[in-house]
């Protein structure tokens, strides 16, 4: 049976960060309360496959090529003890190269991008890995802040094998000014976790589709599975 | 061994695509068992309601059944029922799933897992939703002048309602995760 240990506080963001107001108003004052994991728990919707017609996907182009930079995205997901995780879905949604979202609460002055919805739903192949071609996303002001910028960065939601292996990141691009002030990302204070939420750079292609190339594994929770017997 | 990597907030601008259509778990009425509808409000400090707040459930079918490969009995899951539903908040911080009474499984109460994702939060926050105060080994982790506050009171014939309360007065018991 697979083990989920509670997330180590020290590898994580914190939950509350100073001029983050919402982190005030919205993180319970009160103690988590420890739980025993049963089969409920240990469960989880693990097939969405089908249902979200997940697939390999390509954010960079609709009918004709978005406008910026072009990137692939790969990577690949294991649990703790390293073993891939297949047929994960993965929902991925970022900003466009100017940085905007299509979204109605997105007030911010930039343009849209009719060839760039920024969105989209893909699945992890037998070695666990997965793989996405997209434009760079754009910095963007957090308006309400008065002053804060957020680094570009693609949100990650990856449905794993159980309820207890539900996760939601963001990741962010390396070498980036703003990463050195983006209170998210330096929530995460040890440095060695922080870097586990940064794309690694691996190179450039030249092609028919010259591009750019980062890389991140997700380490989903999840261990000390009993060796299962020949 | 690998660590967990660091989780993040979902932030304001999740597709409103990915929670669309996503709220009812019963293939439009189709799944076997009670059909409920199980509402209410999620509210932050000061009972103030949050907009765009994403809900994720996760329950057995009407008999208790989870469509996973851990469940022995899962070959005999409903194929109608979707364990898994996803909503967002409204302006006045409600949310809505059209599901089924989970059936109860070896040692459990009735129940319904649910999970919050908002602006401010780094992390999920994951309760429970019982239908009765009665022993359960998760409800019972909770302290007793607690443990009401995880049950779904019902308001009408087939509806149900449970109120979060982010943070303040009566907040909401939340699990360790």
């Amino acid at each position: 049976m697979l083990d989920y240990v509670p997330y180590d506080d020290k590898t994580q963001m914190d939950r509350q960060i100073q001029r983050y107001p919402k982190s005030f108003t919205r993180v319970p004052s009160r103690p988590l309360i420890k739980r025993p994991l049963t089969l409920s728990e240990r469960t989880g919707p693990a097939n969405l496959q089908e249902r979200f017609q997940a697939q390999t996907a390509d954010l960079s182009r609709t009918s004709a090529r978005a406008v910026g930079q072009l990137i692939s995205v790969s990577g690949r997901i294991t649990d703790e003890d390293g073993r891939p995780m297949s047929g994960c879905v993965l929902e991925l949604w970022q900003a466009n190269s100017a940085g905007k979202y299509i979204h109605e609460i997105d007030r911010h002055k930039a343009p849209l991008d009719p060839n760039f919805s920024g969105q989209a739903r893909l699945v992890t192949n037998k070695e666990g890995e997965y793989l996405f071609n997209t434009i760079k996303p754009g910095a963007y002001p957090v308006l309400e802040s008065g002053w804060w910028w957020r680094p570009p960065h693609i949100h990650f939601s990856i449905f794993g094998m159980s309820w207890m292996d539900r996760y939601i990141t963001q990741v962010f691009f390396p070498g980036e000014p703003l990463n050195e002030t983006d209170l998210l990302l330096n929530a995460i204070r040890d440095p060695e976790a922080r870097d586990r939420a940064i794309f690694k750079y691996t190179g450039a292609e030249m092609g028919d589709e010259s591009l750019m190339k980062y890389q991140l594994d997700f380490v989903l929770r999840g261990k000390n599975k009993t060796p299962e017997l020949p | 061994m690998s660590v967990a990597s660091p989780f993040g907030t979902i932030g304001p601008y999740f597709p409103s695509e990915f929670s669309n259509g996503t709220n009812d778990l019963t293939n439009k009425g189709a799944a076997r068992g009670r059909k409920i509808t199980l509402t209410g409000t999620v509210v932050e400090e000061g009972g103030k309601p949050t907009f765009n707040t994403i809900i994720e459930v996760w329950q057995a079918d009407s008999n208790g059944i989870f469509r996973h490969p851990l469940d022995e009995r899962a070959s005999e899951a409903d194929p109608n029922f979707q364990g898994w539903g996803r909503d967002r908040t409204d302006e006045h911080g409600r949310y809505a799933f059209h599901t089924v009474v989970p059936g109860a499984l070896e040692g459990r109460q009735p129940h319904i897992n649910v999970m919050i994702l908002a602006i401010g939060l780094t992390r999920r926050l994951v309760s429970t939703i019982f239908f009765a105060n009665a022993t359960d080994p998760v409800l019972d982790c909770v302290p007793p002048e607690s443990r009401e506050r995880l049950v779904a009171r019902q308001t009408g014939d087939g509806e149900y309602e449970f109120n979060i309360i982010l943070r303040g007065e009566n907040e909401t018991p939340f699990f360790e995760d």
